[in-house]
C-alpha cells in the first residue's frame, strides 16, 4: 500500500473505521469482517451490482447503493444489517429459488452451492412465491461439460470470467427479463464453439451446479471459485 | 461558411418570403400520424389540383411537421387565414381549393372540429384548442419544412448558435441555462443547468453530448413529432450544449422505430454540415461539433442512460449502477452529457430568449413549458404543449375537448409504465413535477392516457406490468423476477381467483422491486400498481376471493 495514501473515515454499522479510499464499501466490508451476503460478485472480475443482495443503506441517499459498485467517501454512514435490508434479502432469495428449477437434492453442487448456502443464510424455510418452472434446456454437447440452464440464477460470472480471464468471450446473454439465457457464441451447442477453449474457469466461477464436469453425480461437485482471483494475481506479477 | 455568410443567407431569405410571389401558403401535415391517415395522397393529390387550376404561382404547398390534433388528420392550413381542414380527403380537395382559393372563403364543415364543436373557428388560433397551449419546444412544428434548413433559418433558426459562439462563453451559456431553471425533459426532471455544469466541470480532451431520442412509453409521440417537424431545432440544442459543456461530438440516439425522425434528422445534419453550422469549424470559429445518429433497435430498457450508452458503444443494452454518473465517466468512459430531445428543442429559445424569460413561464419549481402526447378515450387526441402548472382539468376538457361519447372521465395515466394514475377527483391538478409526485404518478416523458369508466384499473396496472416484465433487460434480480411474478400476481386477481394473501405479498412486491432495481426501469415499474392500488383499491378488493 502506498504509504502516502491519506485514509478516510467512515462508519458501516456503527463500527468507526479508518479507509483507504478508491475502495469499494463491499472490499471494506469484507476486511473488516462485516457480513455482506453477495451473489454474482466473484472476486477478480467486474462488479455489475446486478444479484442485489449487497445493498446497503447509506445516510443522506435516498435509494439503496449496491455495495460491490459503491466506493466509499469521507464520512459514509453505512447501514447493513437493517430490518429493511434483511427482508429484501430474503425476498431476492426466493425469488432466486422461485426462478427456475433448484432442486438440491438431485443437483452436483448439493453442499457445495453458494445458492444453497445462501438460502440457510438467510433462514429460508420456505418460498412465498409460486415457483416458475421455465422449460430449461440442458446442453450436453460439450466434450467434458455440460450446462444446465435449469440451475442458472443469470449471475453472469462465467460469462465475466471467460471474457476479463480468459479472453475467449464464448459466453454471452441473449434474450430479456425473465427469458434470459447464457449463450455460448451465438448461441450454439456449447460443444460447437469455436471460440471456448475448454478451460473449465466458468465451472470454478459458477455459483450453483449450472456448469460441471461431465461423469460425476450428486454432491460430487468440485469447485474453486478463489482461483480465479489467484489467477489474476499471478497474471499481474512480472516474470 | 461564416457568420456574415450566414447572415447573407437569411437576410436573402427572409427578403424572398416578405417579396413572397405566392399569396397563399398551404401547410400539409406530414408527421407520421397524418401521413399514416393519408396526408401523403392528399398533398399529391393537393399539388395536382393547383397545378390544373393554373395556381402554381400563387400558391405554395409545403409538408410541415406536426400541427397537434393528430386524430383529426390528415390536416391541411391555408395561411395567411389560418383556416384548418381535417380530415382531408382527397375527393374534397378540389372543393376546397374552389372555395378557399377561388371564392376566399372557408368550407365551414370541413374545418378543425367541425363535425364536434357547435361551430367551427374559422382563424383556427381562436379554438381554445391552441389558445390554451404555449408552443415553444413545438414553435415551428407545423409551420416550416422539415426537410428544408432554409425554413429553419428564416424563423431565426441558428442564431442561438451564432449567438453563444460570438457573444458568449461557454460558462454565460450554462448560467444562462441555469437561469432558465429548465428541468430534464425525458421523465426525472433533473436540472438542465446543473447537469451542464456538472459535466462542463470535468476536465477532460474528449466529452459527450447524447440526444436521448428512444422514446419507448406506450402512447407517447413527443419526441418522434419534435424529430420529424423540426430536427434543426434539436441539432441546434445539441451544439450548443457542446459548445458549452467543451464537447466536439454528439450522438442522437434514436429509435428504430421512427424511420421518418431518423431520416429528416439525418438530412438535417447533412444540412447544417454543407452550410458550415456543422462539422469543423463552425461559422469560422475554432469550435467544431458533429453529430452522428445512431439507431436504437427496439429495447425500452435502452432509453435508461446508462443503457442507451452501452448500446451506443456497441455493447448489450444493459444499465450499470450509478454512480458513477454519466456525467463523470459516461460513452466510452468520458464526461457525457445526456438529455431527452424537448431539452435540445427548448435551448436554442431560451438563449435566443434569456433564461428569465424561459424561468417565468410555468410554476416556480418547474419552469417552462411541457409537450404532452393526449391520447385514449379522449375528443381531440394529438399532440399538444402547455405551461407547466395548467391543470390536468384544462387539458381534458378545454385542450382536449372532453371524454369520447360524452363518457365520464375515470383516471388519466401520465408517465407511461414508469407513472402511475389520477383519479377523477384531483381533476385540478396542476400539471409539474412535484404535484404529480405527490399524487404518486411521475410527469415523465409526457405520455397522457385518458381512460373513461370502461378501463378496468386492474388490467391496466397488469398491462404496464406485462409491458415492464417483456421489456426487462434481465439484469438485475428484483426487475427480472420481481416484475414477472407481480405480473402473475395481478393477472391472478383479474382472474378472480386470487386471495388476500396475493394481495399482500403483491404489495410487498412492488415496494421491494421499487427500492432494490438497478436501474429506473425497475424503480418505477411498480408505479402504476401502487398508484392504481393507492386511487382504486376497491376494484382490487372487489376481485378478491374470499375464504369463510
Amino acid at each position: 500500500m502506498n504509504c502516502y495514501m491519506n485514509t478516510i473515515p467512515i462508519i458501516i454499522d456503527d463500527k468507526k473505521l479508518e479507509v483507504d479510499p478508491g475502495k469499494t464499501i463491499l472490499e471494506v466490508c469484507r476486511e473488516n469482517e462485516i457480513e455482506i451476503l453477495t451473489m454474482c460478485h466473484l472476486k477478480g472480475v467486474l462488479d455489475i451490482g446486478a444479484c442485489r443482495l449487497c445493498l446497503v443503506e447509506i445516510e443522506g441517499v435516498n435509494k439503496l447503493l449496491s455495495a460491490c459498485t459503491t466506493k466509499v467517501a469521507a464520512n459514509m454512514i453505512i447501514r447493513t444489517n437493517t430490518d429493511r435490508i434483511k427482508k429484501y434479502q430474503r425476498i431476492t432469495t426466493e425469488l432466486f429459488f422461485a426462478e427456475r428449477n433448484h432442486v438440491c437434492a438431485v443437483c452436483v453442487a448439493n453442499g457445495k452451492c453458494e445458492l444453497q448456502d445462501l438460502g440457510y443464510k438467510v433462514g429460508l424455510d420456505h418460498i412465498r412465491y409460486p415457483h416458475l418452472f421455465p422449460q430449461c434446456e440442458v446442453d450436453t454437447s460439450h466434450p467434458w461439460y455440460v450446462m444446465d440452464h435449469n440451475r442458472c440464477i443469470m449471475c453472469t460470472r462465467c460469462v465475466r470470467v471467460c471474457n476479463e480471464v480468459e479472453g475467449a468471450h464464448n459466453w454471452d446473454v441473449m434474450n430479456r427479463g425473465h427469458q434470459v439465457r447464457v449463450i455460448s457464441d451465438f448461441n450454439s451447442p456449447w460443444g460447437e464453439s469455436v471460440t471456448c477453449t475448454s478451460c473449465g474457469k466458468c465451472l470454478h466461477a459458477c455459483p450453483t451446479g449450472a456448469i460441471w464436469p461431465k461423469a460425476i453425480v450428486q454432491g460430487q461437485l468440485q469447485k474453486n471459485p478463489g482461483m480465479i482471483n489467484e489467477l489474476v494475481e499471478k497474471r499481474k506479477m512480472k516474470l | 461558411m461564416n457568420r456574415q455568410d450566414l447572415k447573407t443567407i437569411i437576410y436573402a431569405e427572409k427578403k424572398k418570403e416578405e417579396t413572397n410571389k405566392y399569396k397563399h401558403k398551404i401547410c400539409v401535415c406530414c408527421g407520421a400520424g397524418c401521413i399514416s391517415s393519408g396526408s401523403e395522397e392528399v398533398m399529391k393529390k393537393l399539388q395536382e389540383e393547383i397545378k390544373t387550376r393554373g395556381l402554381e404561382n400563387e400558391v405554395e404547398v409545403i409538408p410541415t411537421g406536426c400541427m397537434g390534433p393528430c386524430n383529426q388528420g390528415p390536416l391541411m392550413k391555408f395561411l395567411p387565414e389560418y383556416n384548418i381542414y381535417q380530415k382531408v380527403d382527397c375527393s374534397n380537395i378540389a372543393a376546397i381549393v374552389q372555395s378557399q382559393l377561388i371564392e376566399k372563403k372557408p368550407i365551414e364543415d370541413l374545418l378543425l372540429f367541425a363535425d364536434s364543436r357547435e361551430k367551427p373557428f374559422i382563424d383556427a388560433r381562436d379554438d381554445p384548442y391552441f389558445k390554451k397551449q404555449l408552443k415553444i419546444a413545438l414553435k415551428n412544428c407545423g409551420h416550416i419544412n422539415p426537410e428544408r434548413i432554409e425554413d429553419y433559418l428564416v424563423h431565426n433558426g441558428y442564431l442561438a448558435l451564432d449567438k453563444v459562439l460570438f457573444e458568449m462563453s461557454p460558462e454565460e451559456v450554462i448560467a444562462e441555462v441555469k437561469q432558465s431553471r429548465i428541468r430534464g425533459r425525458g421523465g426525472a426532471g433533473y436540472p438542465a443547468g446543473l447537469k451542464w455544469e456538472t459535466v462542463y466541470k470535468y476536465v477532460n480532451d474528449q466529452k459527450y453530448v447524447i440526444c436521448n431520442g428512444d422514446e419507448g412509453d406506450p402512447g407517447a409521440f413527443m419526441d418522434r413529432s419534435v424529430l420529424e417537424g423540426n430536427p434543426h431545432r434539436v441539432l441546434e440544442g445539441m451544439a450548443i450544449a457542446g459548445y458549452a459543456i467543451g464537447a466536439n461530438k454528439g450522438y442522437a440516439y434514436i429509435r428504430g422505430e421512427y424511420p421518418l425522425a431518423i431520416k429528416r434528422f439525418e438530412l438535417a445534419i447533412k444540412q447544417a454540415k454543407k452550410l458550415g453550422l456543422l462539422g469543423n469549424n463552425i461559422l469560422g470559429t475554432t469550435f467544431s461539433f458533429d453529430v452522428e445518429v445512431r439507431i436504437g433497435a427496439g429495447a425500452f430498457v435502452c432509453g435508461e442512460e446508462t443503457a442507451l450508452i452501452a448500446s451506443i458503444e456497441g455493447k448489450r443494452g444493459t444499465p450499470r449502477p450509478r454512480p458513477p454518473f454519466p456525467a463523470e465517466s459516461g460513452l466510452w468512459g468520458k464526461p457525457t452529457l445526456i438529455n431527452n430531445v424537448e431539452t435540445f428543442a427548448a435551448i436554442s429559445p431560451i438563449i435566443n430568449n434569456g433564461g428569465e424569460w424561459y424561468s417565468e413561464i410555468g410554476t416556480p419549481k418547474s419552469a417552462g413549458t411541457k409537450v404532452f402526447a393526449l391520447a385514449g378515450k379522449i375528443n381531440y387526441a394529438g399532440l399538444i404543449e402547455v405551461p407547466m402548472g395548467t391543470t390536468l382539468r384544462e387539458i381534458v376538457f378545454d385542450i382536449g375537448g372532453g371524454i369520447q361519447n360524452g363518457e365520464e372521465f375515470k383516471a388519466a395515466q401520465t408517465g407511461g409504465p414508469s407513472g402511475g394514475c389520477i383519479p377523477a377527483e384531483h381533476l385540478d391538478v396542476k400539471m409539474d413535477y412535484e404535484s404529480l409526485v405527490s399524487l404518486g404518478s411521475i410527469m415523465g416523458s409526457g405520455g397522457l392516457i385518458i381512460m373513461d369508466k370502461s378501463s378496468d384499473m386492474v388490467d391496466v396496472a397488469r398491462f404496464f406490468m406485462e409491458f415492464c416484465m417483456d421489456e426487462s433487460c434481465g439484469k438485475c434480480v428484483p426487475c427480472r423476477v420481481g416484475t414477472r411474478m407481480m405480473h402473475d400476481l395481478l393477472q391472478k386477481i383479474c382472474d378472480n381467483k386470487a386471495t388476500q394473501i396475493d394481495l399482500d405479498r403483491l404489495e410487498e412486491l412492488a415496494v421491494y422491486v421499487k427500492e432494490t432495481s438497478l436501474c429506473g426501469l425497475g424503480g418505477s415499474a411498480p408505479n402504476p400498481l401502487l398508484s392504481t392500488l393507492r386511487h382504486f383499491r376497491k376494484e382490487y378488493e372487489s376481485r378478491i376471493v374470499q375464504h369463510d
